[in-house]
């Protein structure tokens, strides 16, 4: 490469970079799709070894893989929200279980159901709204804040249930949507499609997405440029909790009861889904398809590895490796970035 | 490429403080370094230049040990750096070689003695506390050799910014002694200063030369380079492209090997103003706030005017309370006939003011959004129709400030990061300039940015003033201030002092005033 084969200004990128577009390109696909891919190979490993081959790649066990992560999708899209604009909510599975053990405790007393089940999701949107304002009008670090509100809420369903899974007086039709299938399709995986659909629109297609992975990337940059900082994460803390909320009432219909230690499992697989989508569909950026490719990775190894009749304290190594695995990859794939 | 050290050779090169030979250097596609040699000669002042994206920044990084060269051999001084198979900067530093960044190189908290401290070893007490009444008397020591103006246990960032460089520069120093003469790399050590402190910098490089030292010396300004250096290679597109004497070169020429072209050298203003037109585009009158105490002055449409002054004589504060980051505390502004008071930037941007900030990269550039996004961000709501962002037409408008701002880039939906920083700062100002402003903000508008795409931000800024913008420049670059702006606006302590029209006025005047 000397100077004369590169004096006009219009082509100063240098020549090898044009060469290996190409290389460049198909890196590029490796990267977006590797989850993906690797989450068809589990699926084939386990469709084909011995040991698992005869029940796994059955209708039923899809059907339970697909119902048994709808409620966990749904307070994923949620934790997503905070965490592009760079807070991170730990209280979307306290959240989730509160409004749970609300809306079960109300549906076995005299009040109507479809009132109960408003207040269940009301609960949410009181802790997304008391989270954004902490953060925002108090200034305190979300992970503290949101530690805060998690223990707070712990106690919140320690006092309503005494301790105890609420069982009684579920309504039949609401059981039914929570364990039916349509098409063959659980119920409950309506409500993801609807819940991913309307989160990736409003990350890809509305102006306030925009900002949220505008604050995400540099703070002080999105105050230059006109965005309301505290509006604009004040609504992705509401997403949060409003998910939360919704995906508590989900958890009723699915298991006909609420059971206050469901939270402690929920923050930590809908943050390690939330993380691992920087590495899937999207590189270097949280998006909702990736984060559903994360999910359903996870969620099809561990169903393998149980049928495999694997200690069940196995699938929590797989999670905890996920959470860690995601938060560097989704650094790393920032990084890299940065690098040129 | 010669991997091997030829006895002859060595001899031959005696006396060479830094020697690197067939340096090669690929991140990816990318090709930082192709095949680059330097050699600095002890009681040298070797001038690095060449735009951003020239690779100046990784062949420093590959010389301290930080990044391991594809190729190519590393000697500094008598040691041979193990080069490819991984050099450490520890090596790199026993050999002699101290680095000093043009951030992050002091800690602002601290003392200086504290500072001085952490770039060799604290003096220990039994138990391994730090002695700080030794330390106190080792930092005097420091100061009185570099000659600098500072107490130990004064607080770094209350140090006039030369100051702080200077104690940077002695940290990376203060053990090598005059028998023991080392090799200093400075990268970019002026591009925060005001102009009248450059030269206390400059000078004290020149010392340590004289004293033995091997000095080499990155800077973006050419007068500088010019100045202060007895040779200079010039990098571009990770080759080097001249090694020359810099008694032989001269201004245009460094300029046109820099941007590989011939850079139009337009030493005044020539564009066509539209004075008389609008009447009064900006009225400032009394105007405080932040470090701003009293500022009157007034930008005509399409005129461009320069703030100088020192960094802290208030001209920061003034662009920030004119675009709402900083509290007005009194004073009134009125733009077009039109009062100004906006209280965060969303009201100044309805108002139709645009403001370019000093730190492109922690104030203005998305680095995980992509360039279209970057384009689009301070205006998206004109794609927001019937509950949609229409994309296509966000990437049709982009394409068209792409082509006419003339920026470089790979793909306009990869990360805006790919870019070098002049054709980011191209984007900041695409970004803004689409909003079709009345009064243009610029803080540093070429900070960071090599010669060839000044000189094109230079011509879009004319070209926003030609339609009718008013422009206010901040600028600590007095060449840039002269190249730029119609007027200029002198502010001393947050005061206006003086305002002077670009023909009646010479160098000298300028550093005298401020």
């Amino acid at each position: 490469m000397s100077l004369d084969s590169n004096v006009s200004a219009e082509s100063t990128e240098p020549t090898a970079q044009r060469i290996t577009a190409r290389g460049g390109r198909i890196l590029r696909f490796v990267e977006a799709y590797a989850l993906l891919i690797a989450m068809f190979a589990v699926i084939a490993f386990f469709s084909l070894w011995p040991t698992t081959a005869e029940v796994y790649p059955t209708m039923a066990n899809f059907q339970i893989i697909i119902a048994g992560q709808s409620v966990l999708a749904v307070v994923a899209v949620g934790a997503l929200m905070p965490l592009i604009c760079n807070e991170w909510d730990l209280s979307v599975g306290a959240s989730a279980t509160l409004s749970a053990v609300v809306a079960a405790s109300l549906l076995s007393s005299s009040i109507t159901v479809p009132f109960a089940l408003a207040i269940g999701l009301a609960t949410g949107v009181v802790v997304g709204l008391v989270n954004g304002f902490l953060v925002n009008f108090l200034g305190t670090n979300a992970v503290i804040t949101t530690l805060g509100t998690t223990a707070v809420i712990v106690g919140v369903v320690n006092q309503v249930t005494g301790g105890s899974t609420q069982v009684s007086n579920i309504p039949t039709f609401l059981t039914e949507f929570g364990s039916g299938t349509w098409l063959g399709i659980p119920r409950l995986f309506f409500v993801v499609i609807l819940v991913a659909t309307a989160g990736h629109y409003l990350l890809e297609y509305t102006p306030t997405g925009r900002h949220f992975y505008a604050i995400g990337s540099n703070r002080n940059a999105a105050v230059l440029i006109g965005v309301n900082i505290r509006k604009t994460i004040g609504i992705a803390f509401l997403i949060a909790g409003v998910l939360a909320g919704l995906a508590g009432l989900m958890q009723v219909a699915r298991s006909g009861a609420a059971d206050p230690r469901l939270g402690d499992s929920l923050t930590l697989q809908a943050l390690a889904a939330a993380f691992l989508s920087a590495a899937a569909i999207k590189p270097g950026r949280y998006n909702v398809p990736g984060m559903l490719v994360a999910l359903f990775l996870l969620a099809f190894i561990n169903s393998g590895l149980t049928i495999a009749g694997v200690p069940p304290y196995v699938s929590q190594y797989v999670n905890g490796i996920a959470l860690i695995s995601g938060v560097g990859l989704a650094v790393n794939l920032g990084r890299k970035r940065e690098v040129v | 490429m010669g991997c091997i050290l030829i006895e002859g050779e060595r001899v031959e090169v005696q006396g060479n403080a830094l020697h690197l030979d067939g340096i090669s250097k690929a991140f990816g596609p990318t090709r930082a370094l192709v095949d680059v040699s330097l050699t600095v000669a002890q009681g040298e002042v070797h001038g690095l230049v060449g735009g951003n994206g020239s690779g100046k920044s990784t062949l420093i990084k590959i010389v301290s040990g930080v990044v391991r060269p594809d190729s190519g051999t590393i000697r500094i001084g008598e040691t041979a750096l193990s080069g490819v198979l991984g050099s450490r900067p520890d090596e790199a530093r026993n050999a002699g070689l101290r680095v000093v960044h043009q951030k992050s190189s002091v800690f602002p908290d601290l003392s200086v003695a504290e500072n001085l401290a952490l770039g060799s070893e604290f003096p220990r007490r039994r138990f391994g506390a730090i002695d700080w009444r030794a330390q106190r008397v080792k930092a005097s020591e420091v100061l009185e050799r570099f000659g600098i103006d500072a107490q130990p246990a004064d607080q770094v960032q209350r140090l006039r910014p030369a100051t702080r460089a200077m104690v940077a520069i002695a940290r990376a120093l203060q053990d090598l002694g005059d028998d023991n003469p080392g090799t200093l790399v400075l990268d970019e050590p002026t591009a925060s200063l005001p102009p009248s402190e450059v030269h206390v910098v400059l000078d004290a490089m020149r010392r340590y030369a004289a004293d033995g030292h091997a000095v080499v010396f990155v800077s973006h300004r050419l007068d500088e380079v010019l100045s202060a250096t007895d040779r200079l290679t010039v990098l571009k597109d990770g080759v080097k492209v001249a090694e020359l004497s810099t008694a032989d070169t001269d201004h245009d020429q460094l300029a046109d090997l820099i941007a590989g072209r011939h850079v139009a050298s337009t030493r005044v203003t020539d564009h066509v103003r539209l004075a008389g037109d609008g009447g009064p585009g900006l009225l400032v009158r009394g105007l405080s706030g932040g470090g701003l105490k009293h500022a009157s002055f007034t930008v005509e449409r399409g005129e461009i005017v320069g703030v100088a002054g020192l960094l802290g004589s208030g001209r920061s504060s003034l662009l920030r309370i004119l675009f709402g980051v900083t509290e007005r505390s009194a004073g009134t502004v009125t733009l077009l006939g039109r009062q100004l008071t906006p209280r965060k930037p969303i009201e100044a941007m309805r108002a139709g003011v645009a403001y370019v900030p000093e730190d492109r990269t922690s104030e203005a550039v998305f680095s995980e959004l992509s360039l279209v996004e970057n384009l689009s961000i301070a205006g998206q709501e004109r794609y927001w129709r019937r509950g949609l962002l229409r994309k296509r037409r966000e990437l049709r408008d982009s394409l068209t400030l792409i082509d006419a701002f003339g920026i470089k880039c790979e793909s306009p939906s990869a990360s805006i990061a790919q870019l070098s920083g002049g054709n980011q700062q191209k984007a900041i100002l695409a970004r803004w300039m689409r909003r079709e402003p009345s009064l243009l903000l610029l803080d540093e508008p070429t900070h960071g940015v090599d010669v060839g795409a000044r000189e094109d931000i230079y011509g879009l800024v004319r070209q926003a003033a030609e339609r009718g913008t008013c422009v206010l420049v901040v600028s600590s670059d007095a060449e840039e201030l002269e190249l730029l702006c119609d007027r200029l606006v002198v502010l001393r302590d947050g005061v206006t002092v003086d305002s002077i029209g670009v023909g009646d006025r010479s160098d000298g005047r300028l550093e005298k005033i401020v």
